[in-house]
Formats: structure tokens, C-alpha cells, sequence
């Protein structure tokens, strides 16, 4: 038998192939894997250790209940880097992989976008935490967003501070990035259809080790009520801390990363009296009180919103692949869309076209540095 | 003109900070003709050693000076470590070799400690004093205090003692240096403890201010280095100069311009001076150096 080149090429080629087909059929067959993007470097290397113990309380439970289509589930891990090329990298890592039948992407709306082109490519669903409400407006069918987005949070601090505590002259400062831009436009907005139009609009850039002049911008523009959008807990802790040196004392309504553990803890009292909107509350619900109590159980620390998200995105990712009765991306679509009234540690699921599952959020109060639950506010649109 | 003033005292707090780690910066280029990229790292671990004594009890006098110490071992063990080898190459290898120290002090620190940042107490129970229109952040005045003491140690030690002579030297002509009896190796060996305590003592200095994270040291030491290059590479007083012109003018930029432009700020003074005055404030002229 003569042997072209050819097919000297196609046999070498299928032979040195075969083993890894094999392997990967193999490993396909032996679990259902999950990758999940998150920060293990980089300044958010805290929060994303916590995503992590959220991701793996809720895969441990998945597991138990008998897992995912009769298979045990796997979480497959990769760094971000808390940058936007380090979350691109890792998702196409990640996405190298045919076996990842699914994907958790991040909290910061900036790296959701940076790695947005790439998920359109693979066309298999991702479940983020960003708030940035352009995130799922752009018509990119894959992302599915585990937190309420930045319309309802603007709009609740908004309607907290001038409907329940009576305040109409705001200063809003907000970070510069996509997170703390979309927020401080957000409340711009909710505040200007409540009637009162910030008199102040500052925004920051991240990392900063000074706020002086912004602390002296919101004192000279004579604001009685404060709203924020920090993006990272250093920033927030350095901001309160000169806030109350140079004695600002009006009333603080922030957006989530005001009442996260890291923030109540470094800013100490320089943060008791402010509210913050809170995706999760552990007092909210029962979901989320059970959350809480396992979650303790296993890290002996508190949870907040960073743990939550994962938490939930892992258990309706599997009950959806389940009631898809497959691993095919559009239909397990389909059955995350199809989810409603889902209890959640965040709150009661009830996807939208859009691929948002919650509309509302908690407003919660830092009692001398205990997070104390307030009232949850929801909107039908 | 409350508002100048409370600026300028701000300007001049964060600049003392840089100043502080440019001096480390300088020092080290002065004896090896490289520059440290681990500077900033050399802050952040001192701070770290310094919240790990503070929380096993001890009192805080005890626990600075224990970290200060860790950084004088540290400084044996960089310089053993990761220039000596290297000290007959040219300058490419070290600093490559200092950005790769950077990398591993900065993910040891995270491995061993976490990425929770941590807070520090500052040394003054009281966070600070309302003068008048201004409020003076003690933390802040300790930074100054200590930013000026050093201005003067480094002018004495430098100028009027045997081992500084002996240092100055040896950052000018090694091989004359070493004709005339002195021990090259010593004296870098020297250099390094000291710019180690020195950037230690920023970071530990600084960590009540702006907590205690594994970034804090490079954020800090970016700055610390267009400070470095402003004050003229290689000269004290520069570095001092440099830091404080820096913290200020980004405090006033920020203010009066633009808040979220502040980094560009002291990178636009940078590229100014990289464009016009290469040498910075207080450098020599190339061809004098030649």
C-alpha cells in the first residue's frame, strides 16, 4: 500500500490526536464542569476568594442532592486578576475547554464587558454579578445577571433618601470606572424624576490614596444627603474616614460596597449611621437567613453580596441545566429564562427577556457596625 | 483660602509618602546605578510584619521595631539574593531581577497572609487636630515630622561621617573606591539594609492612612518613582523635592481641575520634565556625569 502525503498527514495527525479525544470524552463523561472567571490576584483577591466560598457551598449541596443530570458537578477555576485583559485571558482558557458546559463570569461590570465579545463567540451561557445595566441591554443573549442592576439600585437609593428620610439636596460620588459610572447616571437620573437634581456629580478614579478634594467638594456644595458608588472597600474606608475628619456628618445612601464586611471593618465607626442598598441582606428571608447560617457553618466569617451571587448562580445554573434535560446551551437558556419565583439568598428570582433575575434590593443600616436589615424596595419594571 | 490651606496640608502629607519611598529609590540607584522596583514591596512588607506583631500583642513601640529589624534582614537577603549574583552584569539583568522580587514578595504575602487588607492603628490615639479652618490628621504630621528628620539624618550622615563618605564614594567611582580600601561589597550591602528600613518605615508610617494591602506598596512607588525622576535620579534632596511637588501639585490638580484626571496629573509632570528637563530639579548634567 502507497501512502500519500496526505494521508500520512490526516493519520499522523488523527494518531496523536486520539488520546487527547479520548481523555476529553472521557472526563466528559465523568462530571459536569462549570468554569468559573474570578479574582484570585490582584486588588480584588478578597472578594474573590468569597465568590469562590459561595460557588462551593452551593456546588457541595448541588452535589449532594444527586448533582446535575445524574453526574457530580466540578468547578473549574481560573484568575482573572481583577483586570479586564486578565478576565479575557481566563475566560478563553477557560472556553478552550469543550467540556465547560457553562460559565461564571464577574462582579465588576468593566471586566463583563471587556470579556462581553468573547462570550458571544463561544455562545454558551454566563452567569455575572456586574450591575451595569447595559450589560444585559446589549444584546448579548449568553449573559444572565445574578444581581439586581444599577436602574434599580440608583432608583432605591434615590426613592430611600427622598421618600423615607425627606432629603432632596444631593452630592453623588461615584468611581469612574463602568460600575461607578452607570450608578452615579443612574441616581442622576431617579433623582432628577423624584424632583431633586444632585447638586453635585464627582467622580473619582479607583486606587486613589487622597479624597481631600473631593471631601471638600461635596462640604462646599452645601448637600444635606450623600449618595455613592465605590468599587473597591480601600477607597470606600480612605473616603469615610476624611469625610468625617473634615466634618461631614449629612446622611450617607450608598450603593452595595457601603455595607460590605471589608468596608465596615476598615472604616470602623466612620461608616456606623449610613445606609446602604444591599443585594443581600441576611435578614431579608428565610433563603437568605439559611445561607447565611451554612455559610458561617463553613468559613466562620459573614457573608455579603460577593459570596451570594455565586451562591445562587451555581444552584439555578444546575436546577436549569436540569430541567433542560441537557447540556445544550440554548436550552439550558431557555430554562434560565423560564425560572421564576425562585427563592435566592438574593432575593426571589424571576428572569426577565433580558436575562436580569431581580428587580429590586434591600436598604440596610450600619447600627455601629452591625448591618441591620431595613426594608426591601421592588419595582415590576 | 481655608480650603488652600487644608489642601496644601494634604498635598504635602501624601508627598511626604512618596518622598519617603523615592529616598529608598535613590538611595539604591546612588550605589548600584539600578533602579529597585521592589521598593514599594519593601513597604508593603513592612507593614504586614508590622500588623502580624501588633496582633500577637505586642506593644506598639516593640512591634516597630521588630519590622523595622525583618526589613534589615530583608535587605541582607535582596541583596544576597538578587543583585549580588548579578552585580558584574549590566544594569538590564538586575532590574529585571528587582521586578521579579517585586512579584514574589507581593504573592508570597498574599499566600501567607490573604487578600483581606487589614487596618493598623496609627501611633497617636487621637486621629488628629482642628487648627483653626484646618484639620491636621496626626497621622499625616508624624509623616512630615519624620519625612524632615530624615532630610537632616541623610545631610549628616552623609556628609559628615565616615560611613557615608565611604557610601558616597562607592556610588561614585567603585573601582577608585575600592583602591582606596573600601569594601565595595559592604557598602552596597549597607545601601540595601538601609533603603529597606527605609521603605519599611514609609509603609508602616503610611498604613494607618491608607490600610494595609498587598498593592499599596506599588501604588505608592509609581508615584515615588516620577517623584524620583522630577527631584533628578540619584540626588536626596531631589527625591524629597520631587515627592512633596508631586503630592502637592496632584492635591491642587485634583481640586481645582479635575478629581478623576488626579493620577494624570503627576504623570503629566513626568513627561514635562522627561521632555525638558531629563535631568530633573536638582540633577547633574549629563555631560558633568560623564
Amino acid at each position: 500500500m502507497k501512502l500519500t502525503r496526505r494521508e500520512f498527514s490526516a493519520g499522523l495527525a488523527a494518531g496523536l490526536a486520539a488520546p487527547a479525544l479520548m481523555r476529553s470524552a472521557w472526563a466528559q463523561g465523568a462530571t459536569i464542569k462549570i468554569g468559573m472567571c474570578v479574582p484570585v490576584t490582584g486588588p480584588a483577591a478578597e472578594q474573590g476568594l468569597w465568590a469562590q466560598n459561595g460557588a462551593k457551598l452551593a456546588l457541595a449541596a448541588v452535589n449532594k442532592a444527586g448533582g446535575v443530570l445524574g453526574k457530580q458537578v466540578e468547578l473549574v477555576i481560573e484568575d482573572d486578576q481583577t483586570t479586564n485583559p486578565g478576565i479575557v485571558l481566563a475566560f478563553s482558557k477557560l472556553a478552550a475547554q469543550s467540556d465547560i458546559v457553562a460559565f461564571l463570569g464577574s462582579i465588576r461590570s468593566t471586566q463583563v464587558q471587556a470579556m462581553a465579545p468573547d462570550v458571544i463567540k463561544v455562545g454558551k451561557p454566563v452567569m455575572i454579578g456586574g450591575t451595569n445595566p447595559d450589560l444585559t441591554h446589549s444584546g448579548n443573549p449568553w449573559l444572565f445577571r445574578f444581581r439586581p442592576n444599577d436602574n434599580y439600585s440608583g432608583r432605591v437609593i434615590a426613592d430611600y433618601g427622598v421618600n423615607t428620610l425627606g432629603k432632596k439636596k444631593w452630592a453623588i460620588v461615584h468611581s469612574t470606572d463602568a460600575f461607578g459610572t452607570a450608578g452615579g447616571k443612574a441616581l442622576s437620573e431617579a433623582l432628577t424624576k423624584l424632583g431633586a437634581p444632585p447638586v453635585l456629580d464627582q467622580g473619582y478614579a479607583n486606587q486613589s490614596q487622597d479624597f481631600t478634594p473631593v471631601v471638600l467638594a461635596v462640604k462646599q456644595s452645601g448637600a444635606d444627603v450623600l449618595g455613592t458608588y465605590f468599587t473597591f472597600e480601600n477607597d470606600l474606608g480612605i473616603f469615610a474616614r476624611q469625610l468625617r475628619q473634615l466634618g461631614v456628618n449629612i446622611p450617607w445612601v450608598g450603593s452595595p460596597s457601603v455595607v460590605a464586611v471589608s468596608s465596615t471593618k476598615l472604616a470602623g465607626p466612620a461608616l456606623f449611621g449610613t445606609y446602604g442598598v444591599a443585594d443581600f441582606a441576611e435578614d431579608s428571608s428565610d433563603v437568605a437567613k439559611a445561607f447565611g447560617k451554612s455559610y458561617r457553618d463553613a468559613y466562620k466569617t459573614a457573608p455579603d453580596n460577593q459570596s451570594a451571587w455565586p451562591y445562587d448562580a451555581i444552584t439555578i445554573l444546575s436546577a436549569a441545566i436540569n430541567k433542560a434535560g441537557s447540556t445544550d446551551p440554548t436550552k439550558i437558556r431557555e430554562a434560565i429564562l423560564a425560572t421564576q419565583k425562585f427563592a435566592g439568598a438574593e432575593g426571589e428570582y424571576n428572569f426577565d427577556k433580558n436575562g436580569d433575575g431581580l428587580h429590586g434590593y434591600n436598604v440596610v443600616k450600619n447600627d455601629k457596625g452591625k448591618i441591620v436589615y431595613d426594608k426591601h424596595i421592588d419595582f415590576n419594571d | 483660602m481655608d480650603l488652600v490651606l487644608q489642601l496644601l496640608f494634604t498635598g504635602i502629607g501624601i508627598g511626604a509618602v512618596y518622598a519617603l519611598v523615592a529616598l529608598g529609590f535613590v538611595l539604591i540607584f546612588r550605589a548600584t546605578n539600578v533602579v529597585n522596583f521592589a521598593q514599594g514591596e519593601f513597604s508593603m512588607v513592612a507593614a504586614y510584619l508590622m500588623v502580624v506583631c501588633v496582633e500577637l500583642g505586642l506593644p506598639y513601640w516593640l512591634s516597630f521595631v521588630i519590622a523595622l529589624a525583618g526589613m534589615a534582614l530583608l535587605g541582607v537577603i535582596f541583596n544576597l539574593g538578587v543583585y549580588y549574583p548579578l552585580r558584574h552584569r549590566t544594569y538590564l539583568p538586575v532590574i529585571i531581577a528587582t521586578i521579579g522580587a517585586s512579584i514574589l514578595l507581593s504573592n508570597s504575602v498574599l499566600a501567607i497572609y490573604g487578600p483581606q487588607p487589614q487596618v493598623l492603628q496609627g501611633w497617636f490615639d487621637t486621629p488628629g487636630i482642628q487648627l483653626g479652618p484646618v484639620y491636621l490628621d496626626s497621622q499625616y504630621l508624624l509623616i512630615i515630622g519624620v519625612t524632615i528628620f530624615l532630610v537632616l539624618f541623610n545631610f549628616w550622615f552623609f556628609e559628615k561621617t565616615l560611613l557615608g563618605k565611604k557610601l558616597q564614594a562607592t556610588s561614585q567611582d567603585k573601582e577608585m573606591a575600592s583602591l582606596l580600601g573600601i569594601s565595595v561589597s559592604t557598602m552596597i550591602m549597607i545601601t540595601f539594609i538601609y533603603s529597606a528600613v527605609l521603605g519599611g518605615l514609609a509603609g508602616i508610617l503610611v498604613a494607618p492612612v491608607l490600610f494595609v494591602s498587598i498593592q499599596m506598596g506599588s501604588t505608592i512607588a509609581l508615584k515615588a518613582f516620577a517623584a524620583t525622576i522630577i527631584g533628578g535620579f540619584g540626588d536626596v534632596a531631589g527625591a524629597i523635592v520631587g515627592g512633596l511637588a508631586l503630592g502637592v501639585i496632584e492635591t491642587f490638580g485634583a481640586a481645582y481641575i479635575s478629581v478623576p484626571y488626579k493620577d494624570g496629573f503627576a504623570f503629566l509632570v513626568l513627561i514635562a520634565f522627561l521632555v525638558f528637563r531629563p535631568q530633573g530639579i536638582f540633577g547633574e548634567r549629563v555631560a558633568e556625569k560623564a
